[in-house]
């Protein structure tokens, strides 16, 4: 976007209408030009370092570009550089709000090569730590898009839970935020005692929190007002821009990886009816606005709490990682492995040539996917609701940019 | 201390409420000080002794809302300086006058430090109409509630001085909110005051609240529906109108700190900063105190009559009432609105303008008329 | 849907630019150096025709690839000559994905661009370009997405020379 616009007042090309009265009526032609306003690197809502280059004619938005790069750390090229296991810390950092499912989908990945059995334990600690990082996820994606709009308050609340959560991984794996917990094969550490009782307590006082955000923040009507007929996405759109996650379901568009294309443990889960896929139905105003979206991640807090009781209800001792040698060698081929991240798919896709690094290890990350949306959502609506569509697409800079 | 009572020296001491000064002044004067440096005196006492106030109300204020805010959030806030914090604001006015003195590079120097000073200046001035007490005051204006309505919105001139002269164009984003928001505003908070001062028949401040006298100090206060039943109506429309003009949530795009960083603060640093900071929490308490008076009975309280059945009417006891009632009210009003800060999100700014001048203004409108066919035809059948 | 059954609808509409397809196949007993092949099928596909091919394949009533999850590159090796094109494309209605390659010389790296026919392309496009030098013909927006405008050379390629400094900045 150009910032040499010159300004000409059109003074002087006015146009001179000659009245009944012999005067000449010269008509000012008063030009204003839109203003273009940097949503730095540098800003509260932005969600990560993220620059958006915004196009105002006042406080409508004409025009939206978004610069990404600022948090570019090379991780794709660092893949073809380090040994197998020795990328799982990578894979943590993209998406740090949701470590926990970037580990599973960077394993199960590797493990579609390797072509080896996971033990069942292994497989119910990853899918009882991937919800809960989802529910920590979702977490602070609506408590800071609540921040965003100007509630304060739930943000905290949220932040509450989502301590009680990571102080749970710090048991298990000693890590708050960035755990390598999951790795090729299974798991690294096993459960300490008394780690499963507690996840069944935070649970039980998780569900009873849940209603108060519902009630205090999503039926907010002054919520409802600043978020409902904004942004939205329809049918074709979401398809066209390859978005998945709550993006999708938020158009009503029936789409879960973990119940299309299941994976671990989830086609047991979902034969139990364990868990539903909440889809949005434009409640508040029109299908596939922001509050829609948001919604969709509240429910879906909900549904992983089932998923994690369902897993602590048949969790039984056993191995917690398969047998693999020290030094990985993964044989020769390439594989792509989707999961349901908290944002969309999360896409892991590993060519290897039978050594012990990998030539290509590509990440779809469904922030990047996501983000693009922007340019098309944000010209014609308010500068607040440009910062209410950016936080509804729960992007994580990390992951956009890698 | 200062009085009602006057003084033959001069013809100004009718008009200033700070005769006992001059008249301590005129007592004491040397010879070489020539007479009419004894107003100016008293005048730049009183000036002081309400900068005080402000600056109390300011550091109490900034307290409590630290400490509101944390317990609405689960949590402490300020633990550590003194009991429960209480120094913190002592500590964080000690911090702010010791940061650098930043001016933004291609910033309009004068205007950008002009702009707290007048945004401050306009404040105290209407502080000067407020009366502590029954007696302790600065000025007894006759139009009392004209004088602080007109002199809070000058304070929207400095506040567009600060995000233009910023040379950011997030602060004047900030800054145009800022303008329009308290533009729209002003005419539901004029017009909702108009139903009380109908009843009390008079603009000045403490008559309003010798209005309500009586009734053991609570039975007479005019939100009551005996009194009038658009009181209540007007009442409501009066607190949210003082929202969006002290720019509080769910009313605080101007400052909205998730979108401009800070709004037109945003350049403000140090003391300039705290300017903006001590208007606002003085703007606050200064309205929840003119809605005191003219709807919650201003002076009047059980405590008040208490003291005035007990000491007699202007004893000093009565007026200690009076100021921790007046004090009391004025703070219930600004915990109501940070209650309100923290539990509710931001109103957009479009949003904003059509509740003001699409709702407000002409249910505002329907009040005043409501109440004044109520005064002139039912009210004096049992009055 | 199975991947033969896919294949063979794509055979049977004639999508343009099918070159052929590859499967994994277990290791040959006989040839010490032949380890095999992991994984994933692919269809591999002609890059000149690969935007008519998506197009077909996303329209066709039977496969119906509405959804394309991911659009980058691969360099397998230094000594190879050409560049990988993979497509990851994912249909909502049939629940089946398919994955698609392109090879494309590393000493002509142009090919048309995918974004008419999904525009969740045009943001991988501009990355995969970036990053192996590949041009996108007919690209509404070819600037560099994660890397500066200025910067030279693709990244991630096998045979990429670090700069010494950027802007001053040393990069050793």
């Amino acid at each position: 976007m150009s910032t040499t616009d010159t300004y000409e007042p059109s003074i002087a090309q006015s146009k001179g209408e000659l009245l009944d009265s012999g005067e000449r009526e010269y008509m000012l032609d008063v030009r204003t030009q839109d203003m273009e306003v940097n949503m730095g690197p540098q800003h509260p809502a932005t969600h990560g370092v993220m620059r958006v280059l915004i196009r105002c004619d006042g406080e409508l938005v004409t025009g939206a570009q978004p610069h990404l790069g600022y948090l570019h750390r090379c991780a794709e090229k660092i893949g073809e550089n380090v040994e197998w296991l020795q990328y799982l810390p990578y894979t943590d950092r993209y998406d740090y709000l949701a470590a926990m499912n970037n580990n599973l989908g960077y394993s199960m990945a590797v493990e579609a090569l390797m072509g080896i059995e996971i033990p069942r334990r292994a497989m119910m600690l990853r899918t009882i730590c991937a919800e809960l990082n989802r529910i920590g996820s979702h977490l602070i994606a609506i408590g800071t898009y609540g921040l965003d709009i100007g509630a304060i308050t739930p943000f905290l609340y949220m932040f509450r839970e989502r301590e009680w959560m990571m102080a749970l991984f710090e048991k298990i794996c000693g890590a708050r935020l960035t755990y390598s917990y999951i790795r090729i094969g299974g798991v690294f550490n096993d459960a300490p005692p008394g780690w499963l009782s507690e996840v069944e307590a935070f649970c039980d006082t998780f569900e009873v929190k849940w209603k108060e955000y519902y009630d205090l923040l999503m039926q907010n009507h002054i919520f409802v007002q600043r978020t409902a007929n904004i942004g939205v996405i329809s049918r074709e759109m979401a398809l066209d821009f390859g978005l998945t996650g709550p993006m999708l379901r938020g158009s009503n568009i029936d789409w879960d990886l973990r119940r299309d294309t299941p994976y671990e443990l989830y086609d047991e889960i979902w034969k139990d009816k364990a868990f539903e896929i909440p889809l949005a139905s434009g409640e508040k105003g029109t299908l596939g606005d922001t509050w829609d979206r948001a919604w969709v991640r509240v429910m879906e807090m909900m549904e992983s709490i089932k998923i994690v009781r369902w897993c602590l209800d048949k969790v039984e001792p056993g191995p917690i990682i398969a047998e693999i040698p020290k030094t990985l060698r993964i044989p020769p081929g390439e594989a792509y492995v989707g999961i349901e991240n908290p944002r969309g798919e999360l896409g892991h896709y590993v060519v290897s040539d039978g050594g012990k690094i990998a030539v290509r290890c590509r990440v779809r990350g469904p922030s990047f996917a996501n983000l693009a949306v922007l340019e098309e959502l944000m010209p014609g609506t308010l500068l607040a609701d440009a910062i209410a569509i950016i936080g509804s697409t729960d992007i994580v800079v990390g992951e956009t940019d890698r | 201390m200062l009085s009602v009572a006057q003084s033959t020296e001069s013809g100004l001491k009718e008009s200033f409420g700070t005769n006992a000064v001059q008249d301590f002044l005129i007592g004491i004067k040397p010879e070489f000080v020539p007479a009419w440096a004894i107003p100016l005196t008293a005048i730049g006492v009183g000036m002081g002794i309400v900068l005080a106030i402000v600056a109390l109300l300011t550091m109490f204020s900034t307290w409590l809302e630290r400490k509101v805010s944390g317990h609405i959030q689960c949590r402490y806030g300020p633990m550590r300086v003194g009991w429960h914090g209480w120094l913190q604001p002592l500590a964080d006015g000690v911090k702010l006058l010791l940061k650098e003195d930043l001016v933004p590079l291609g910033a309009d120097r004068v205007l950008f430090v002009m702009a707290p000073a007048l945004v401050l200046a306009s404040l105290l001035g209407a502080m000067a109409a407020f009366p502590l007490t029954g007696a302790f005051y600065f000025a007894n204006f006759e139009l009392g509630i004209f004088m602080i309505l007109a002199m809070t919105s000058t304070t929207t001139i400095g506040v567009v001085m600060a995000g233009w002269s910023s040379n950011s164009k997030w602060s004047l984003y900030g800054a145009m909110r800022e303008a329009a928001q308290v533009v729209a505003y002003e005419i539901p908070l004029g017009i909702s005051l108009l139903v009380p001062i109908m009843v009390a028949g008079s603009f000045n401040l403490i008559e309003v609240s010798n209005g309500q006298g009586g009734g053991f100090g609570i039975f007479n206060w005019y939100i009551w529906p005996w009194v009038n039943p658009f009181m209540l109506p007007a009442f409501l429309l009066f607190f949210v109108a003082i929202l969006a003009e002290t720019k509080r949530a769910p009313f605080d795009l101007p400052e909205a700190e998730s979108e401009l960083v800070a709004g037109f603060m945003t350049e403000y640093s140090g003391i300039r900063w705290s300017f903006f900071f001590m208007e606002e929490y003085a703007a606050m308490f200064l309205y929840c105190a003119v809605g005191s008076f003219f709807f919650f009975g201003g002076f009047e309280s059980p405590l008040s009559s208490l003291a005035e059945g007990m000491a007699g009417t202007g004893s000093v006891l009565h007026q200690l009432a009076q100021g921790a009632t007046i004090i009391l009210k004025g703070f219930a009003g600004i915990f109501l609105m940070m209650w309100l800060r923290w539990t509710l999100p931001r109103v957009r700014i479009d949003q904003v303008m059509t509740m003001g001048y699409k709702y407000l203004t002409p249910l505002a409108l329907v009040c005043v008329l409501g109440a004044g066919v109520w005064e002139a035809l039912i009210a004096p059948l049992w009055r | 849907m199975d991947f033969q059954v896919i294949y063979d609808r794509i055979r049977s509409i004639k999508a343009p630019g099918v070159i052929g397809c590859d499967e994994p196949r277990e290791p040959n007993p006989e040839d010490k150096k032949d380890k095999g092949r992991f994984g994933d099928s692919f269809v591999l596909v002609e890059p000149e025709r690969l935007p008519e091919f998506l197009e077909c394949v996303r329209d066709d009533a039977l496969l119906k690839f509405e959804l394309m999850a991911d659009l980058s590159a691969t360099d397998p090796s230094k000594d190879d000559e050409n560049l990988w094109i993979n497509v990851q494309l994912l249909s909502l209605t049939h629940k089946h994905r398919l994955a698609v390659k392109c090879f494309l010389p590393k000493a002509n790296p142009v090919m048309p661009t995918s974004a008419p026919v999904h525009r969740g392309a045009q943001w991988a496009e501009r990355e995969c370009g970036e990053m192996y030098g590949i041009t996108f013909e007919g690209h509404p927006d070819p600037r560099n997405i994660l890397l500066p405008e200025d910067w030279i050379g693709a990244p991630m390629r096998k045979d990429y020379e670090y700069p010494e400094e950027y802007h001053g900045i040393s990069c050793k």
